[in-house]
């Protein structure tokens, strides 16, 4: 528990884009499926939302599928997550439970479904905010690594990163710091500015731990919403020209 | 897989609430069902045997653990003759594999029972041959609990508070 070493470094080498992390699912071959998982992570505030509302629109008019799904979204499990929430039941270890349990079920229903209808799935958030939080509650880091070997490893990852102190502004300006977001539960004080500070430094730091191992493309969130969209047209755009191009037979 | 996970979610809520507190306080818990039967039940359903031992390694290992094994067709007369309704989940009619509830039971606990066999070398489960009458499986189960605890009672005396 609590080691700060990364759990396998030759991990990142074994990743296969579309493929499942561990032994996956094994009553559910995915192999072949057309469909493409692009993620879209960062911490609360960083403008992911709005950056998946430009790319759907973009990647619509080009004539793709696309669907989106986002933590926590789903059918079977919100009521049951917000309910522990309210009722402060949880412990670290259910709270990372429940949250495996959705993305189980967001994954059985709705993103290998769309993987194999050939949809591009535009994920808000994938495991990785999970492994963030969980990292930071110190959860045993090869644990939550092999709980999540039933997960697809997305075609492309990309990482929204801000720093400590743009965050806190972006935060207080658009909606303030809610419990959950601060960490309280963690106790680090009582003060929710210090508890978010504390708590949201953490977090980052959990983030750039994983950037390599999961092969993160990092992109700067200060910069202008237009700016940052432009920079993932542009590398979504590059990778699906190859992979369309792969999967067209060459013409006569 | 949501099915597996819901369970670890309910047993790691127990286990921190309702088994580490009074194992702390030196008690002697007793858990009907355990871990295991979610290693032979998610196994039956192809959830990845490794991937759900290593999901239920934060559970505490009992010192103790004890499988009641019966034939599979003594447990469906059991629940026949009680004219138990089948549940849906413990009957695997979510599997599809029949849609008669006794027949899908059947294929099901089959299963469920080859996993057990499994689970029982490799964790060195006690087994307890459930065929046998109440009386006879309490007296086996408890020489087991009375030797891993070190109680020292002859036959006639558990004969007696069995009596």
């Amino acid at each position: 528990m609590n080691s700060l070493t990364s759990s396998s470094p030759e991990a990142a080498n074994t990743i296969r884009p579309g493929n499942y992390y561990g032994n996956g699912i094994p009553y559910l071959p995915i192999d072949g499926y057309p469909g493409k998982i692009i993620a879209i992570e960062g911490t609360d505030g960083v403008g992911r939302s709005t950056q998946i509302r430009l790319l759907r629109e973009w990647l619509e008019v080009q004539g793709y599928g696309v669907i989106e799904t986002g933590w926590t979204r789903s059918e079977l499990m919100q009521p049951t997550i917000e309910l522990a929430k309210a009722s402060n039941t949880l412990n670290k270890l259910t709270f990372v439970l429940l949250y495996a349990t959705n993305f189980a079920d967001r994954l059985e229903k709705e993103i290998i479904p769309a993987l194999k209808a050939g949809f591009i799935v535009l994920s808000d958030r994938y495991i990785f905010t999970a492994m963030a939080r969980a990292g930071v509650r110190g959860v045993d880091r090869t644990w939550m690594r092999n709980l999540y070997g039933f997960a697809i490893a997305p075609h492309l990852v990309f990482y929204l990163k801000i720093d400590e102190k743009t965050l806190i502004r972006r935060v207080l300006q658009s909606r303030g710091m809610d419990f959950w977001e601060s960490g309280m539960d963690m106790k680090l004080g009582d003060d929710i500015y210090e508890s978010f500070r504390a708590y949201q430094r953490s977090l980052l730091r959990e983030y750039t731990s994983m950037a390599d191992e999961f092969g993160f493309r990092v992109l700067d969130a200060r910069r202008k919403v237009d700016v940052i969209q432009d920079e993932l047209r542009r590398q979504i755009g590059a990778f699906l020209a190859e992979s369309d191009a792969a999967s067209q037979p060459a013409s006569p | 897989m949501t099915f597996s996970l819901l369970h670890a979610t309910d047993f790691a809520d127990r286990l921190l609430y309702n088994i580490v507190p009074p194992l702390k306080a030196g008690m002697i818990v007793l858990a009907d069902r355990f871990a295991y039967t979610a290693f032979a039940r998610d196994a039956a359903r192809g959830v990845d045997r490794r991937w759900v031992r290593e999901l239920y390694s934060f559970a505490v290992k009992p010192d103790l653990a004890v499988y009641f094994r019966v034939p599979i067709e003594v447990s469906t007369d059991r629940l026949m003759a009680r004219r138990v309704k089948l549940k849906f989940y413990e009957a695997g009619l979510d599997m599809g594999w029949s849609s008669n509830a006794l027949e899908s039971f059947r294929i099901f606990q089959g299963k469920v029972l080859d996993e057990y066999d499994r689970l029982v070398e490799e964790f060195g489960l006690s087994v307890v041959n459930a065929v046998g009458s109440i009386t006879e499986q309490q007296r086996t189960f408890r020489k087991l609990v009375s030797q891993h605890l070190q109680i020292e009672e002859t036959d006639e005396q558990l004969d007696e508070q069995l009596a």
